[in-house]
């Protein structure tokens, strides 16, 4: 059986949310912005395996709540501190349920008034995975530069470049002089957007996703080309007692489609559709689709 | 003759007078398909200059409440200067590029920012440089004979002096040409006339004030 640590995510979730929630009507009120989202996603790939004896789908219902306050500091430029909470929870997959905690700051600059200005946002982050299987805890680290522009009501561009580091504890080497820091990684992304108002309340969004770096790929006793390839290798009980997690180098390309619709001024849902295709370094090429459904209140 | 009889016979005058100036005009404003269009500006140009000879140009507000501008529309006689109060715990950056009124409010909260004169006729597009779907509109009508049409899409124009007026409607999404909805209309005292339009709405874009996680424009 997984190990599972003397504090569940269940019961971290609840406490971090009871202490958010007790804020809520201060932050509505202040100069704080708050914002949460409902979501259910279903992923037809968690573990990034590559064949079909190995892949697992399972279905993940999230819920976020994110804190920001706006800094305006000078012409043009401001500063926005932020903190969020997350908490997934998987169906079939129950020890990759987790809560994330975690803080960020970015700098924004907009180069002219009002909603077409172009502008770009350099932020940085930091947060903290917590698993209901301890192994996978992590601390993640982001760095984001992103720059776009609204060109008229109807269309608005923005591109997104991010480094992104997960520290996780290193387990128990499975094979000789390979590492069993197996669900440390860190990728280059890249992603470009176009929004789209179909109508007074529905958006259109598409995406072109672009990343670089290691990822997880869980599967059974791997083949020889498997063992070659990978950069570490750890037991992942979370898929099954003889489930090994590899990390590989790949490249990945991918899609997003999705439609917003604005239920009140204050609300929005969404569905998206996102496919990723991935080509691994040594081998073990993947795909994944993800759909998920969103929920998303501002205050 | 008393006090008590001067007042009366002042009294008397005075609503004799007002009588004179009674007319009103009710308006009413249908989209294509024939629903009540609110926030339409209706104006009544009277074709005597005289008769508008001695309007004067009142103080205005337009809030913002709830990061939204209220209301939608307002429509100002021109030369009237306006108050932007904010009612937000927040702060706004309230500007216009439209050409009758180019003009921008620092970042400020209350009611702090001072009033802005609004001296030429026209459509002013007011926004937010914080809160890019904050969008508003202040009229600024070359008469002092308008009014805003309610939910109904009803609108009453009040205390017009008798005589002949060019009457027309403005809204933000309307498709046609302000000028090509203009009605000749000749009002007596007392009269209440009525006059109606059907205009070609287009659905209102506007920037979408939630955006999920995945757009980082805002904030």
């Amino acid at each position: 059986m997984p190990y599972r640590g003397p504090l569940s995510t269940a019961t971290l979730i609840t406490c971090v949310y009871a202490i958010l929630a007790a804020g809520v009507p201060y932050a509505a009120r202040g100069d704080w912005n708050v914002g949460a989202e409902a979501s259910v996603m279903h992923d037809n790939n968690v573990g990034n395996a590559e064949s079909y004896s190995d892949i697992v789908s399972d279905t993940i219902v999230g819920a976020t709540l994110s804190v920001f306050q706006l800094f305006p500091i000078g012409e043009g430029y401001s500063l926005t501190v932020g903190a969020n909470l997350n908490g997934e929870h998987y169906n079939l997959l129950t020890g990759l349920s987790n809560a994330t905690a975690g803080a960020s700051v970015a700098l924004k600059k907009k180069w002219g008034l009002g909603a077409f200005a172009p502008w770009a946002r350099a932020e940085f982050s930091v947060a903290h995975s917590d698993y209901n299987d301890d192994y996978r805890n992590a601390s993640i680290y982001r760095g984001s530069l992103a720059a776009g522009r609204r060109i008229d009501e109807r269309w608005n561009l923005w591109a997104e470049y991010s480094y992104e580091r997960r520290n996780a504890a290193s387990q128990p080497e499975e094979v000789p002089g390979i590492s069993g820091d197996a669900f440390s990684e860190s990728s280059n992304n890249l992603s470009l957007h176009v929004e789209y108002s179909v109508y007074t309340n529905t958006y259109l969004n598409v995406a072109a996703i672009f990343r670089h770096g290691d990822f997880v790929s869980t599967q059974e006793e791997g083949s020889y080309q498997i063992l070659n390839s990978a950069r570490a290798i750890a037991e992942d009980p979370a898929f099954g007692e003889e489930d090994y997690a590899y990390r590989l180098t790949g490249t990945t390309i991918g899609f997003k489609a999705g439609v917003n619709y604005s239920t009140t001024a204050h609300s929005l849902i969404g569905f998206d559709f996102r496919r990723f295709d991935t080509r691994a370094y040594g081998g073990n090429d993947y795909t994944k689709s993800i759909v998920e459904i969103t929920a998303d209140y501002a205050f | 003759m008393n006090k008590l009889t001067l007042a009366a016979i002042g009294i008397a005058l005075l609503l004799d007078a007002g009588a004179a100036y009674a007319a009103q005009l009710h308006a009413a404003v249908k989209d294509q398909r024939g629903k009540p269009v609110a926030d339409a500006v209706v104006l009544a140009v009277p074709v005597d200059p005289k008769a508008a000879a001695h309007a004067r140009s009142p103080a205005d507000a337009v809030d913002q409440v709830d990061k939204q501008f209220l209301p939608y529309v307002k429509a100002v006689y021109v030369g009237s200067k306006v108050r932007f109060p904010n009612k937000d715990n927040i702060r706004h950056q309230v500007y216009s590029f439209s050409p009758p009124k180019q003009f921008e409010l620092p970042l400020y909260a209350g009611s702090e920012a001072a009033p802005v004169l609004f001296d030429k006729p026209g459509v002013v597009v007011l926004g937010c440089n914080i809160h890019d779907w904050m969008v508003g509109y202040i009229y600024v009508s070359e008469t002092p004979f308008f009014a805003t049409t309610d939910a109904a899409g009803a609108a009453t124009l009040e205390d017009l002096p008798p005589g002949e007026y060019l009457v027309r409607v403005w809204h933000p999404g309307m498709e046609q040409a302000e000028q090509s909805l203009v009605k000749r209309l000749t009002v007596g005292a007392d009269d209440a006339a009525k006059v109606d339009w059907q205009l070609a709405v287009k659905p209102s874009l506007r920037v979408p004030r939630v955006s999920g996680a995945a757009n980082p424009g805002y904030p």
